[in-house]
């Protein structure tokens, strides 16, 4: 507390001597703290709990609270009695003008030590979150690791204070002033993951618009289920490093992503860079139009897609088709929701992924084997065939 | 304690209109050392002020009481104080002056509460040289003490509530505790003054603060006069010193919180504290208004894009009323501060949010916003067109081929119907089932199809609620059917409950 800026003190005055009030002698016991709590559950808001022993004596006592640059809301300073709540009470708080403190007006049936909680909500103690990934070196699992980070620029140290986020274990750590705390709150093992690959033309756009390749951007995706290692609370946004087991005892760095909010059973997908071993190209095979009455027409689209895998192992590809950046593209900017129906000429409804498909996009999960024994990728060829009704 | 500027003067000087040489001298009897004591005080003060002499003598009566009746729908305070004054038969010049402070000055207002068929209020001046200042001439009929009341409208203070709550680990009750704030930055002091506060609206032609300010001294002049300290000073000493002597004696016999007397007036509710409270310039006292324990509360999910904006929002809900031990006042708008018992003997900070005035009888809703443990989502399954009527080019009809028109090629789409398939899909990660309202509004014409059992909580807001288990994952399907361009005939929701 040498430092602390947080004073809580009981003047010594009962007030049936009028003249301890205002001579300029007093006497003022600072009770220190017995015990600090920071809750660290509300996402914006962080509150600290401590708890003194305030010599009162019977009769009505002044407990003054200030704090010298503590970023401490006046308006939230709560004063509670845990050891005699009965027999203590508070009268009035008194806030004087232009000071960081205020002064609570105690009466106590008897003269004692009361063991007081004292609850206010202090800004600038600040929490984020960090994950450190390790995928293993076959990329179907990996250990993940979160982090509170505590950041404390309240101008107010707490020496042994007891931490909680909401969730996981609570924390016992000292932190001063100024200083940011990296807190390990919790570790999944043998958490299954699945390496992504996705092609998705009206997100992700061309890596050679000329030739019509595709980017083929790759990702690590966690569901945040028990099924799967996860799924004990949701997952806080924050920053994830990611290292794989190379084989040989080390770790190497894939890089680094910002994880998103992540609620049980939904998934958390990390981005791990640009494949260069599947190459997708995307070509309109055939489109045209057919009038049903009057100005009204059906546009039917056949999406050819040649797909070539020149990795030494079986991956699965995302193919993603924006049905309504499609429209936007190739017809006009309307304000219309799109109506569309799978045709008879593609064979890639069969590979169709229901569940992440939705009225303005079609997902499908393609196989893709490895290459050869002779190094020769094999080329998929697969077509897209979409009829979009009722178009003027 | 800060400086009181505000006194009545009875005056040895001769107060405008009147030319009485019998009161030169009032209340200045060398028996009465006290007033003698006081009006030596005064007498440089008043020298000062009072501009038509060089020399004069005057006595500074002190408040014998004191109430405050504040209202926190405007910036206005209404005091009523009690001074005794001793009179002399004849004509009595009285002077009331309340510099640096922030007082209507059309608002001062004596009255008599003694003698009251033996003392009349002759006239009332406010002199040009000082505003905040005037003279009253008081015919007394005899010779004696009188006990006046002086009232006047004042801003700089204000009350405002808060409350404080507690809901215990389960979620299932909470304490409720109301507090009251008052803030005094009027320019005074108020020593063992009687409080009052007045919930309701009242209305006021002219703000109160523009009137104390109008015709004053200048807002410099005003700081200047705050910083040289006016005279008076040995008084202010003596009357911090009866007042520190006051607060101390009430202090010492008070060994519970005051029980705030609440009561209905009219429109209004007056909330009144018990005893005397000193309330010192540009301070702030808070107290307890209202202790509520094991409120029972409601848990609401509830969509409400318009009242809650685009999140789904956890809900408490709870009542003022006696059953919710509440009720006992109308709840004043002002701040809550909702904890939850954290179930580590600790507490969780959940929201603070400001509230509205809450009359008895209705519920208090504490929005606790998104909760990370219940998704929603929203999915359009697929859309689609139909009931097409097309307009031809020169001809003022429309056709259908549903309805076996011809259409013509040259003709153009003028109407049409679009169905949307949505799914509202929820998933409950709480360990309790909850309660869910949705409400959504379509503008257009629109038929709202589901088997969702809607009801129309506005002429295009179809509102549906259910209950999620514990775990429980559930889509809410339904279907728009939406008139567009020829087909809208209205502009309205309709339900049909058929598919």
């Amino acid at each position: 507390m040498s430092i602390s800026s947080l004073i809580l003190s009981a003047l010594i005055c009962h007030m049936a001597i009028p003249c301890v009030t205002t001579a300029s002698v007093k006497l003022i016991t600072l009770p220190p703290r017995e015990r600090v709590e920071i809750q660290l559950d509300n996402p914006n808001v962080t509150l600290v709990e401590e708890e003194r022993l305030v010599p009162l004596i019977a009769g009505v006592n002044e407990v003054v609270f200030g704090w010298n640059s503590a970023n401490i809301d006046k308006n939230s300073v709560q004063f509670r009695c845990l050891s005699d709540p009965a027999g203590i009470k508070v009268l009035s708080v008194s806030y004087p003008p232009g000071e960081n403190a205020l002064t609570w007006q105690v009466s106590s049936a008897k003269t004692t030590s009361a063991r007081v909680r004292i609850s206010y909500i202090i800004s600038r103690l600040n929490k984020s979150f960090a994950y450190r990934v390790v995928a293993s070196h076959d990329e179907k699992s990996l250990t993940l690791r979160q982090y509170i980070l505590l950041h404390n620029n309240a101008n107010e140290e707490f020496g042994s204070a007891g931490m909680w986020a909401g969730f996981g274990e609570r924390f016992e750590r000292p932190i001063g002033i100024n200083e940011t705390k990296s807190l390990l709150s919790a570790k999944f093992t043998e958490v299954h993951i699945r390496k992504t690959y996705s092609a998705n033309f009206a997100k992700y756009g061309c890596l050679d618009p000329l030739k019509n390749q595709l980017r083929i951007p790759m990702h690590y995706v966690l569901k945040n289920d028990t099924v799967n290692g996860l799924g004990r609370f949701p997952l806080q946004p924050g920053k994830v490093r990611i290292f794989q087991d190379d084989g040989h005892g080390t770790l190497a760095f894939l890089g680094e992503d910002m994880g998103n909010f992540t609620p049980r059973d939904d998934e958390m997908k990390l981005y791990l860079g640009q494949s260069k071993d599947i190459v997708v190209t995307r070509t309109y095979d055939d489109m045209k139009k057919d009038t049903v009455h009057g100005n009204l027409y059906d546009l039917e689209v056949i999406f050819k897609y040649e797909i070539e895998n020149f990795k030494d192992e079986e991956v699965v590809l995302d193919l993603t088709e924006s049905i309504a950046a499609f429209r936007r593209d190739m017809l006009r900017d309307i304000d219309r929701d799109v109506e569309w129906e799978f045709g008879e000429n593609g064979m890639l409804k069969e590979l169709w992924d229901c569940d992440e498909s939705n009225a303005e996009k079609v997902v499908f999960n393609i196989t893709l084997p490895a290459r050869g024994a002779d190094q020769k990728a094999v080329k998929q060829v697969h077509k897209l065939h979409l009829i979009i009704r009722n178009e003027w | 304690m800060r400086r009181s500027d505000k006194r009545v003067h009875n005056i040895g000087r001769q107060a405008p209109g009147y030319e009485n040489p019998q009161n030169r001298c009032v209340n200045g009897g060398f028996g009465d050392m006290k007033k003698l004591l006081a009006a030596s005080a005064l007498f440089l003060s008043f020298a000062v002020h009072a501009t038509a002499k060089n020399v004069d003598l005057s006595t500074v009566p002190p408040r014998d009481t004191v109430q405050l009746t504040i209202y926190n729908s405007e910036d206005l305070t209404l005091v009523r104080e009690t001074r005794t004054i001793s009179m002399k038969k004849g004509i009595n010049p009285l002077q009331f002056s309340w510099a640096n402070t922030l007082i209507d000055p059309s608002s001062v207002d004596l009255r008599f509460k003694t003698h009251t068929d033996e003392l009349d209020l002759l006239d009332t001046t406010f002199p040009h040289d000082n505003p905040q200042m005037l003279y009253w001439n008081v015919r007394s009929e005899y010779d004696g003490d009188a006990i006046l009341e002086i009232t006047y409208f004042t801003s700089g203070i204000s009350w405002s509530a808060d409350y404080v709550c507690i809901s215990d680990a389960k979620e299932e009750g909470m304490s409720f505790d109301g507090y009251v704030r008052i803030t005094n930055n009027s320019g005074e002091d108020y020593a063992d003054a009687q409080i009052r506060m007045v919930v309701g609206t009242i209305n006021l032609v002219e703000k109160i603060t523009t009137l104390a300010r109008n015709g004053f001294i200048a807002r410099g002049d005003l700081d200047a006069y705050r910083k040289a300290g006016i005279a008076g000073m040995s008084r202010r000493g003596r009357d911090a010193a009866r007042n520190e002597l006051h607060e101390v004696a009430a202090a010492f016999k008070m060994k519970a919180p005051k029980q705030i007397v609440k009561e209905g007036l009219s429109e209004y509710f007056i909330y009144t504290v018990p005893g005397t409270e000193t309330v010192k310039n540009s301070w702030s006292k808070r107290m307890r208004l209202f202790q509520g324990s094991d409120v029972p509360f409601q848990i609401k999910y509830r969509y409400r894009p318009a009242e809650y904006g685009e999140q789904l929002v956890r809900m408490f809900i709870l009542r003022n009323n006696q059953k919710s031990s509440l009720g006992e006042t109308p709840l004043p708008n002002g701040v809550v501060r909702l904890f939850r018992d954290n179930g580590r003997d600790g507490l969780s900070f959940v929201i603070q949010q400001t509230t509205k005035y809450v009359p008895i009888g209705q519920e208090i809703e504490l929005n606790l916003g998104a909760d990370p443990e219940v998704i929603h989502e929203r999915i359009r399954l697929s859309t689609k067109h139909d009931n097409f009527w097309y307009k031809r080019s020169g001809v003022n009809a429309h056709y259908s081929p549903q309805k076996g028109h011809q259409i013509e090629f040259n003709d153009k789409v003028a109407g049409w119907d679009d169905h949307q398939f949505w799914i509202e899909r929820i998933r409950n990660y709480r360990d309790k089932p909850i309660d869910l309202e949705i409400r959504r509004t379509f503008p257009g014409h629109v038929v709202f199809r589901s088997q969702l059992n809607p009801t129309l909580y506005d002429y295009r807001t179809p509102r549906f609620t259910t209950q999620i288990d514990a775990g429980e994952k559930r889509d809410m399907p339904y279907e728009l059917v939406i008139h567009q361009g020829y087909n809208k005939k209205q502009n309205k929701v309709t339900l049909d409950n058929k598919s």
